[in-house]
Formats: structure tokens, C-alpha cells, sequence
């Protein structure tokens, strides 16, 4: 299986502080990787890096066209959900109004938010303004899609219906990579994790397998402070 | 308790003191371009000199008081002897019916005409005002001559220039901006020896005299001057002032004789003046001139504003995206504009740029005021950009966006929300700045608000009709700005 993207080597120190120390990550079509760690492990810059809009000061990134998916969704805030999904793929890729609004309206059906197509983003609930993101980053079909803690907004119901919604996405034959400080959502739903600590991979695998029989220090201390939250002892 | 006694027995004393030694005859002129009447000394600008500083020191002598000048806008004089800012007003104030109404006048001292001058090559083809037709004429605000012209427009299609100052409109007159000055014959005497290549037409369009004016409620100071002036008549006084400056010619005795043979101070005849105004048609004579003041504010407040908007705008960009050189040049016009008064630009727009680019009185205000504002609203356009949030780029430049596109299609829509209540502010307040564009000629709301109060000698009326039509442009304003503000409300805007 050839891989959709790969990383290697990857650097990046801001000011004194080093964020990458030498990062290695793979993802192949149909997996949905996740990136867990403590908070300030590097995980979101990853994403940032492999996205383009942070600069690594060393290492190599392959990667094909690539979607995004922000945390806090990021939808342009002056136009409705059906615009936010039609402006790439009518002013960068040149498809015509009419075929995009199709295109459009059919990714906000397949998320479940077809209804919402003309409200504005103020106007959405958290879970709403996600599907909007997904559905516009995958407007412009990327065969790598990133979601920066996809699960932050979301009740637990609703948690179900994203793991099923990424699930059939990588079915289609993307590859997905995700980070979460989730590790039920990630148990359940990943192909793979990836455990990072101060810049580094400490540990990676099945996430059955690394969850249940964490190796590291790192990852045991993940999921305790994550069991603490949850109020499990 | 005790210090405030202190006090106020040094003022007792103060006050006693000078109850001893007469108190100084303030007396008020206009010294900015004020020859021969008042001007400052070329060789101590400190001190004035002319006819009228004269004539202010005979009265003061007579009256066995010491004189004081007071410096006061020509335009302001009536407002200010009203309000007893001076004692007696002498600067080549004309006798006008709606004058004598509202202040105490002085009889007459000397006798002008009013005079058309031309450029040299016009001499044979512009006579009389009638040759004017669909010409510019320019004159002193607030004159009779403002008054003759005025007339003039709807008896021969002239246009009336107002200005603010009597230097300037004949050095228009020579530079080709106007086509016709009518002033009276002792400024338009002056002018010619400043400027080169135009001509005076010897006849009189209308005759006028030149009073002192005081308070309304002070007759006796004024029945004290008329008394000096009678008597400087009789005795060669006068004559000898305006000798010494060049003014004296054979009008002169002429009038001394008519008044010192009238009794009181009943006014002489003002040919040529127009008749005496009630409010009621004053109010129906300048309204419609009110309106269309107010649509010249509103059309060039629009204009500026769009200019302003324009500029603004790749300037805000410029400072936002340009290299280092283009910020620092940005910067620097944008605090130039900023910290210098706009009153200044303007002159310097339509005065000072005047030997390399001509622009007519309407256009200078216009590129003026859009200059001025540009530099505020590309302060706001650059804060508005730099508020999009940093997010809002992320997400463009990840789905592919050029710089230019998200630009275009995110950052500027967004901005432009957050930038609508202040540019909204900007705009009101530009309405009102607009007033500064009649020191360049052109007669807006409340120049010609000025105009009408001149005229009938009262600022309430026309103040009133001012402000309401002020309120009527900028309330309507601020209304929209509102709605369209609800209407975008960005989140946690």
C-alpha cells in the first residue's frame, strides 16, 4: 500500500523552544490516523506543518492536495454554509457556480447538515459548524484530510455519528489523520495511533494494542490525566 | 477665607485705579489683508497701520483715550461688536441697510465705488456685468458687492465667487480662475498694483460708504465718534488721513458736504444696496440658495468620501501586505495627512499648487478633503484587516487561495464589517469638515449660512435652518450605518 503521506526528519524550534524533534509519520489511503499526546507535544503543529502553514526548519513532507479541519472550524464568517463549501472549488479550481452549489449541497446531505445550507456560522451549533468544515474541506476532493481534535465540540452522541461520518470517508479511499485527546473516540474509531511527547514519536501502533498495553511512560501518563477528566479511577 | 478677602481687595483697588486713568477705546479690524484700511506694519508687524488705524486713533485721542487694536475676522466684526468684544469696529465696513438694523452706525466717512476689473485682453469684451453671462465673478463675502453679484445672478447668469479675503480674488482673477472681480474701487486700486495685466472700468456699478460701527445699546459712544467725525470733516483731518493713503479723490468733499448738511445720523442713500429685509423674506430669498448649499455639502461629501474610501483602501493594503519601503512611505503620508490641519492642505491644494496645476474651486475641495480623509480611513481599513482573525487565512490558504483571492473574497468582506461604524463617524464628520472648503471659494451649507446671517444681521434663523439640514444629512446616515451594523453583527464583535 503506497503511502498518501509521508513524513520524515521533521524540525521545528520556536525561539528556544524545540516543538519537532525528528518526527517520522505515515498514512496510506483508507486509514484514519490519530496523533495523541500531552497538550503542547507538537501535535496540532504537525498538522500545521504537513498543512503548509507553518514552515519546518528541517524535514521532508510528501503529501498530496490536503483538506483541513480546524478545531474551531474557522468557517469564513461572512457567508452561508453552502458558500463556505463553494468558494474554493468555483474561484481555485474553476468549476461553475451551478456545479459546485450541486456538489455543494449534496457533501452537506451526506454529513447530515443539508438542511442548514443558508445559515450563517454564527447561526450553527458546535456539531453543525464541523460538518461545514468537513464538508468544505472536502469540496475540493483531497485525498489527505486533517481534523485538529475533531471531538472537542462534540456531546457524546454526536461523538458516534463523526467516528461513522470519518470512517466512510476513509473508506472512499482518503487517508485521514487526526489528533485527539480522546482515547475512547480513538480506540474506537483510528486505525492507527500515534503517541507523541515533547516533539518526538514515542510509540505507535494498533490502538487497541498501545491503549490497552501503553508501553511508554508518556502514553501512561496520557491516559491518566485523560481517565482523570472523565472521572474514571 | 481671609485669602479670598486678600483678593478681593485687590481687585477693589485694581478697579479704582482704573477708574482713574481713562480705560483704552478697544477698537476692532481685520489686519490680514486689510490695506489700505488696516494692515500689519512692514516694518513692525506688532503695530497696524492704514486710514482706519488712523481715524481709530483720532477718535481715541479725542476722546482722550488711548487706542487698542483688536484683531477680528472682517466676516466677524458685526458678530463681535454685538457682543462687545471692542469698543467701535473700523475697517472698511460698508453701510448696509440690514447693519445700521442690528448695530449702532456711525454717519458715513467715505464714499467708494463699486468697480469691475478685468483681465487687459477682456477690456473691450466684459463692461458691465451683463457681458458676464455665464462667467465667473468673484468678490469679498458678505460685501454689498457679494450682494450686487448675487443679483447679478438672476438678472444676467453671472456666477458668484465668494471669497474670504480680498488678495486672492484678484490673483484668480489673473491666473484665469475667474473672469471678473466687482470690489470696491480702493481694494481694486491696490490689487492692480500687485497684479500685473488687468484693468479697471472707471464706472461705477454702485456707490458705497464706510461707517464705524459699536455695540446697538451704545449710541453715546457712537453720537461721540460722529461728533469727531464731523469735525475732522470741517477741519481737514480727514482729507489729510486719506491723502496720506492714496484714497482722497473728489467723491470725498462731495460727501462731507451732504453729511455735515444732515442732522443725526441718518444714513445717506445707499445706492446700489438692496432694499432693507424682514426676516420673513429674507428666510424665502435664502432658502432655496440654503438648499442648494446643502446639496453642494452633500455632493461633495459624497465625492470626497468615495475618493477617501478608494485611496484609503490601497493604502490600508499597502501597509498591510507592501515591503518595508511602501510601509514607510504609506506611514509617512498617512501621518503628514494626519498631523497637519486639513484647512492648510487646502490652501496649499488650490493656492500653492496653483503655478503647476490649475484645479476649479469645486475639484480642489474635493481631491482635499478625499486626500485628509484617505489617511484616517486607511487607519481604520488596516486595523479592520489586522482584526480578521488569524484563522480565517489559515483556512483560505490551505483550501488554495491566492493572496490576492482571500483578499478579495475573505479578509476585505470581513474587514469591511468591522470598519462600517467608524468610516460611518468618519462620514458625519466629514459632512461638518466640508465647512472648511469655503476658505477656497466654495460656497457650501454654512458659508452660505454666514452669507444669509451677514445679511440680515442675525445668526439664530439661519443657524437654526443650518443645523436642521446638517441633522437632515448625517441622522439618515447614522440610521443605515445601524441597520447594516445588526445586520453583519460578526461574532464576538
Amino acid at each position: 500500500m503506497t503511502a498518501t503521506l509521508t513524513v520524515r526528519g521533521l524540525h521545528l524550534t520556536r525561539g528556544t523552544r524545540a516543538i519537532l524533534q525528528g518526527v517520522n509519520l505515515d498514512a496510506c489511503a483508507g486509514e484514519i490516523v490519530a496523533l495523541m499526546g500531552l497538550s503542547g507535544s507538537g501535535k496540532t503543529t504537525i498538522l500545521r506543518v504537513i498543512a503548509g502553514l507553518d514552515v519546518p526548519d528541517a524535514g521532508e513532507i510528501a503529501a498530496g492536495k490536503t483538506g483541513m479541519v480546524f478545531q474551531f472550524h474557522y468557517l469564513f464568517e461572512h457567508l452561508s454554509a453552502i458558500d463556505n463549501v463553494t468558494l474554493a472549488p468555483i474561484h481555485v479550481h474553476g468549476v461553475t457556480a451551478t456545479e459546485a452549489r450541486v456538489r455543494a449541497q449534496s457533501l452537506l446531505e451526506q454529513l447530515g447538515v443539508g438542511h442548514r445550507a443558508d445559515a450563517l456560522p454564527r447561526e450553527l451549533s458546535g456539531g453543525e459548524a464541523q460538518r461545514v468544515a468537513i464538508a468544505r474541506a472536502l469540496a475540493v476532493d483531497p485525498p489527505l484530510l486533517l481534523l485538529d481534535e475533531p471531538t472537542a465540540s462534540l456531546d457524546p452522541a454526536r461523538r458516534n455519528d463523526l467516528g461513522d461520518a470519518l470512517r466512510a470517508l476513509a473508506a472512499t479511499g482518503r487517508a485521514l489523520v487526526m489528533t485527539s485527546h480522546d482515547d475512547e473516540f480513538v480506540r474506537e474509531h483510528a486505525s492507527r495511533v500515534v503517541v507523541l511527547a515533547n516533539g518526538v514519536v514515542v510509540e505507535e501502533g494498533d490502538p487497541g494494542e498501545v491503549l490497552s498495553r501503553p508501553q511508554h511512560r508518556a502514553t501512561k501518563a496520557l491516559l491518566q490525566v485523560e481517565r482523570a477528566r472523565h472521572g474514571v479511577q | 477665607m481671609r485669602l479670598v478677602a486678600a483678593w478681593l481687595s485687590a481687585m477693589l483697588l485694581t478697579a479704582t485705579a482704573h477708574g482713574q486713568t481713562p480705560a483704552p477705546l478697544r477698537w476692532g479690524g481685520d489686519a490680514e489683508g486689510g490695506a489700505p484700511f488696516v494692515e500689519a506694519d512692514p516694518s513692525d508687524p506688532n503695530k497696524v497701520t492704514g486710514f482706519d488705524v488712523e481715524i481709530a486713533e483720532l477718535v481715541a485721542a479725542r476722546l482722550g483715550r488711548s487706542p487698542q487694536f483688536i484683531q477680528i475676522a472682517f466676516q466677524s466684526l458685526d458678530q463681535s461688536a454685538r457682543r462687545g468684544d471692542f469698543d467701535i469696529g473700523l475697517s472698511g465696513i460698508e453701510d448696509i441697510p440690514a447693519r445700521r438694523q442690528s448695530l449702532a452706525a456711525s454717519i458715513p466717512y467715505y464714499e467708494f465705488r463699486e468697480v469691475l476689473t478685468v483681465r487687459e485682453g477682456d477690456r473691450d469684451r466684459y463692461r458691465t456685468l451683463a457681458d458676464l453671462r455665464g462667467r465667473r465673478v468673484a468678490t469679498l463675502g458678505g460685501t454689498m458687492a457679494y450682494d450686487l453679484l448675487l443679483a447679478g445672478e438672476r438678472s444676467h447668469g453671472i456666477t458668484a465667487v465668494s471669497y474670504d479675503e480680498d488678495v486672492h480674488p484678484y490673483s484668480d482673477l489673473a491666473n484665469g480662475r475667474v473672469d471678473a472681480v466687482v470690489l470696491d474701487h480702493v481694494l481694486a486700486e491696490r490689487a492692480m498694483r500687485r497684479n500685473t495685466g488687468l484693468v479697471t472700468h472707471p464706472d461705477a456699478l454702485a456707490t458705497g460708504h464706510y461707517i464705524a460701527i459699536t455695540a446697538p445699546e451704545n449710541t453715546a459712544l457712537r453720537d461721540q465718534v460722529d461728533t469727531i467725525l464731523r469735525d475732522a470733516m470741517r477741519d481737514g483731518t480727514l482729507e489729510r488721513i486719506f491723502r496720506k493713503s492714496q484714497v482722497w479723490n473728489d467723491d470725498q468733499p462731495r460727501l462731507f458736504e451732504r453729511v455735515l448738511s444732515t442732522v443725526g445720523t441718518n444714513p445717506l442713500s445707499t445706492l446700489g444696496a438692496p432694499g432693507t429685509l424682514g426676516v420673513e423674506s429674507a428666510v424665502r430669498l435664502y432658502l432655496p440658495s440654503l438648499f442648494r448649499a446643502a446639496l453642494i455639502t452633500l455632493a461633495l461629501s459624497c465625492l470626497s468620501m468615495a475618493l477617501a474610501v478608494a485611496l484609503g483602501s490601497l493604502i490600508a493594503i499597502g501597509r498591510v501586505y507592501g515591503d518595508s519601503i511602501t510601509r514607510l512611505l504609506l506611514t509617512t503620508y498617512v501621518e503628514v495627512m494626519r498631523g497637519t490641519p486639513v484647512l492648510l492642505q487646502l490652501f496649499v491644494i488650490y493656492y500653492g499648487l496653483s503655478s503647476i496645476i490649475r484645479l476649479p474651486a469645486f475639484l480642489a475641495a474635493l481631491v482635499g478633503l478625499g486626500l485628509n480623509y484617505a489617511a484616517y480611513e486607511s487607519e481604520i481599513y488596516r486595523s479592520a484587516l489586522e482584526a480578521v482573525p488569524r484563522g480565517q487565512l489559515d483556512a483560505a490558504r490551505i483550501l488554495g487561495f491566492t493572496n490576492i483571492q482571500t483578499l478579495r473574497l475573505i479578509r476585505a468582506p470581513q474587514a469591511f464589517r468591522i470598519a462600517l461604524a467608524p468610516m460611518t463617524n468618519d462620514f458625519v464628520a466629514l459632512l461638518k469638515d466640508s465647512s472648511l472648503v469655503s476658505v477656497i471659494t466654495v460656497v457650501e451649507l454654512t458659508k452660505q449660512t454666514q452669507i444669509f446671517a451677514t445679511n440680515i444681521g442675525s445668526w439664530l434663523l439661519p443657524g437654526l435652518l443650518c443645523a436642521a439640514m446638517y441633522l437632515a444629512m448625517s441622522l439618515p446616515l447614522g440610521y443605515l450605518a445601524r441597520r447594516l451594523e445588526e445586520q453583519w453583527r460578526m461574532p464576538g464583535a
